[in-house]
């Protein structure tokens, strides 16, 4: 049953709208898509199986998961063998428990395991540059060794006090069923779980909810959460922005984004086929300034491409390999117009810009994207919990925000693609905008307020990964 | 579908602040339409000023009966921000309160009403950007993204959410009334959600008086 606008704002009113129950809310308010049956388990960790596609506006979109949760930790494992050794098996099997109560689907549940570099130091100490991979386009252009895995770094429209996070791993759950979600963050953070873990931080999301009509999540719990702006937020909308940005076109085939398939990576541990690298960061979006202080062409020109003409009802723009945007074309709409879209800032950096045959022998034509996507909305001020609350700045108000997740192949992958949504091009122009200039709109209304990057190994490699010979 | 959806959202907006004001029976209209309302009378204590304007620019000009508390309509009272004519005979009058607290301002409330005399045009205003030193001017609309058309107060106004200058923030109503175009605009920030900021431009339109020049 749909809930109506009026039941949903009674349950709202009835609630104190704590972190806890502004999640809860959502629960009651998603109704959950019909989705495909899962077809196998995956060896990549962050590829779902059972990916509902749905037409909009004549564009293919991928329906995202409805509830989406990151819990950040740090490992209480001794880095000595044994331990390490124990820990590994312990966790693989509350994994694989999970594995077998629910599939890697939307409908079931997905699990991605990630590893940040502060583990990985400690757990490898002096091997870490012999067991990682390399990066062998930066390490070419670098002209030194660079790993897949860096630390996270500021960008140019980055604040001072954006937080550079040293995190030891980071579980990334996504699902149609929040109970689903709930269920696995206590099987692996509670119980014996906490005997592995030291939680650092719990972060809380939604996405989507209406392609099949009606008000999406995102609408619904910020008008609920009564965030200023909100009312203009379009009914239909997967995320607080209001345009959608998982059109099939805009997201990587699923094994793109895998160490092995560009040629990017020199992979030394064959343990890592099937891995992937994965960015995570939060960032504050004024929806009050998007709303009422970009009107549709502004909107419209920022968050694509200048005079792209999309009436204003519709929500779902065309992303195909035709519709991408060349380095030649922003340089020339930054000349006529002192503005470049989002997406098309991204899309030189992004997309292939030569057919690529990766080593399974699948085809990737020119202009396909990279990147696998998986951010979702918050109202976390910056999350649900921290166990550093001052550090993190945490507030009871929620704020609209996004929790930024994405898989590149690389760190540096991440950051050349970060660059150019900053106006500073793969070849290495620069753009000349001040940071969040109103040039690149949604640089302008958002505020970055923590980052890091994380390793994400294939599915067999996911416990304490490297830790065994 | 969805786009049928979406399409409906200024619809949507409208039907959620008339839902709000629908109890508000007692308000008066402005141009008696209503048999049983009473005309809107602008109060004598703010009549004088805004009379002063009407004959200035040789034109109507709308004198508010209503305000969002704690504002009042004086153009020389205690919330008047700031007023005016320009060359052209359009005029401004702004009002604003700002709920001052220990370290900065907790909340505010800001009420601006415009007329362009002889012109239904909507103006235009000025987009002035400076990346690394380099500006850029771009002349844009200063009402723009409108939400719907409803009747209130007798007049029809256009709904525009965004909009620039002194009505930058402001969720802002457009009517014509003699080939004139008039608008009003409340600030849409703490304590005022847009629903809100419209239920209160939605009573302030009902509570309209037009005086004429006098002079």
């Amino acid at each position: 049953m749909r809930v109506t606008r009026g039941r949903l704002l009674g349950g709202a009113a009835a609630s104190a709208l704590g972190a806890a129950g502004v999640y809860e809310l959502v629960d009651r308010i998603g109704s959950k898509p019909a989705r495909p049956a899962a077809t196998g388990t995956p060896i990549e960790q962050h590829v779902l199986t059972g990916v509902r596609i749905v037409d909009d506006a004549g564009v293919e979109v991928v329906v995202p998961p409805l509830h989406h949760r990151v819990v950040t930790a740090s490992v209480r494992a001794d880095p000595g063998r044994r331990a390490l050794r124990d820990a590994r098996a312990e966790l693989e099997r509350l994994l694989a428990a999970l594995d077998a109560d629910y599939p890697p689907t939307p409908a079931g549940l997905g699990v991605t395991v990630a590893w940040g570099l502060p583990w990985f130091r400690t757990a490898l100490g002096g091997a870490l540059l012999a067991k990682l991979p390399r990066d062998r386009r930066a390490t070419g252009t670098r002209g030194r060794d660079v790993l897949v895995l860096e630390d996270a770094e500021r960008f140019p429209s980055d604040p001072d006090d954006t937080i550079l996070e040293a995190n030891d791993v980071a579980v990334l759950l996504r699902s149609d069923r929040l109970e689903a979600i709930e269920d696995a963050h206590g099987r692996l953070f509670a119980g014996v779980g906490r005997e592995l873990f030291r939680v650092t931080s719990i972060r809380k999301g939604f996405a989507g909810g209406g392609f099949d009509g009606g008000t999406g999540i995102p609408k619904q719990r910020a008008v609920a959460a009564g965030i200023t702006g909100a009312e203009l937020i379009p009914d239909g909308a997967e995320l607080f922005l209001g345009f959608t940005s998982t059109q099939s076109h805009a997201l990587g085939p699923p094994a793109i984004a895998n160490f092995e398939t560009l040629g990017y990576v020199e992979l030394g541990d064959s343990r890592l086929v099937g891995g992937t690298h994965m960015h995570l960061s939060r960032i504050d979006e004024n929806l009050n300034a998007w709303y009422l202080n970009f009107d549709h062409r502004e909107r419209l020109d920022t968050t694509f491409r200048p005079g792209l003409d999309v009436p204003p009802e519709q929500l779902t723009v065309p992303q195909g390999p035709d519709d991408v945007q060349t380095a030649d074309q922003l340089r020339d709409d930054y000349a006529r117009h002192r503005r470049i879209g989002h997406s098309g800032s991204l899309q030189p950096a992004s997309r292939l810009d030569r057919q690529t045959v990766g080593p399974d022998g699948t085809v990737y034509p020119k202009g396909t994207a990279v990147p696998h996507r998986a951010d979702f909305n918050t109202l976390d001020n910056p999350f649900a919990w921290s166990a550093d609350p001052a550090r993190d700045r945490m507030s009871d108000a929620p704020s609209a925000g996004v929790h930024f997740v994405i898989f590149n192949p690389t760190s540096d992958d991440f950051r050349r693609v970060r660059l150019a949504m900053d106006g500073v091009l793969p070849d290495g122009t620069e753009l000349g905008f001040d940071a969040r200039s109103r040039g690149q709109g949604f640089n302008a209304i958002l505020r970055t307020t923590h980052r890091q990057n994380f390793l994400v190994p294939p599915r067999g490699e996911r416990s304490f990964p490297l830790v065994l010979p | 579908m969805r786009n049928a959806v979406a399409a409906a959202l200024g619809a949507a907006l409208l039907a959620v602040t008339a839902a709000g004001c629908g109890g508000d029976s007692s308000s008066s209209s402005r141009t008696g339409t209503a048999a049983t309302a009473p005309a809107a009378e602008c109060p004598k204590a703010w009549r004088g000023d805004w009379q002063q304007i009407a004959n200035r620019i040789q034109a109507s000009v709308y004198c508010p009966s209503w305000m969002p508390p704690p504002l009042d309509g004086a153009i020389e009272g205690e919330y008047s921000n700031v007023s005016g004519v320009s060359d052209d005979r359009s005029y401004l009058v702004s009002f604003l309160f700002l709920d001052r607290e220990a370290g900065g301002v907790a909340g505010e409330i800001h009420v601006n009403f415009r007329g362009y005399p002889g012109s239904t045009e909507i103006p235009t205003c000025e987009d002035t950007r400076t990346d690394r030193g380099k500006t850029t001017r771009v002349e844009i609309p200063c009402f723009s993204d409108p939400r719907g058309i409803k009747e209130v107060g007798g007049e029809e106004v256009t709904v525009y959410t965004v909009n620039q200058g002194i009505d930058q923030w402001h969720v802002l109503y457009a009517w014509e009334h003699d080939a004139s175009l008039y608008t009003v605009s409340q600030h849409v920030i703490a304590p005022t959600p847009l629903t809100k900021a419209m239920r209160n431009l939605d009573r302030v339109m009902r509570g309209l008086e037009r005086l004429e020049p006098a002079t």
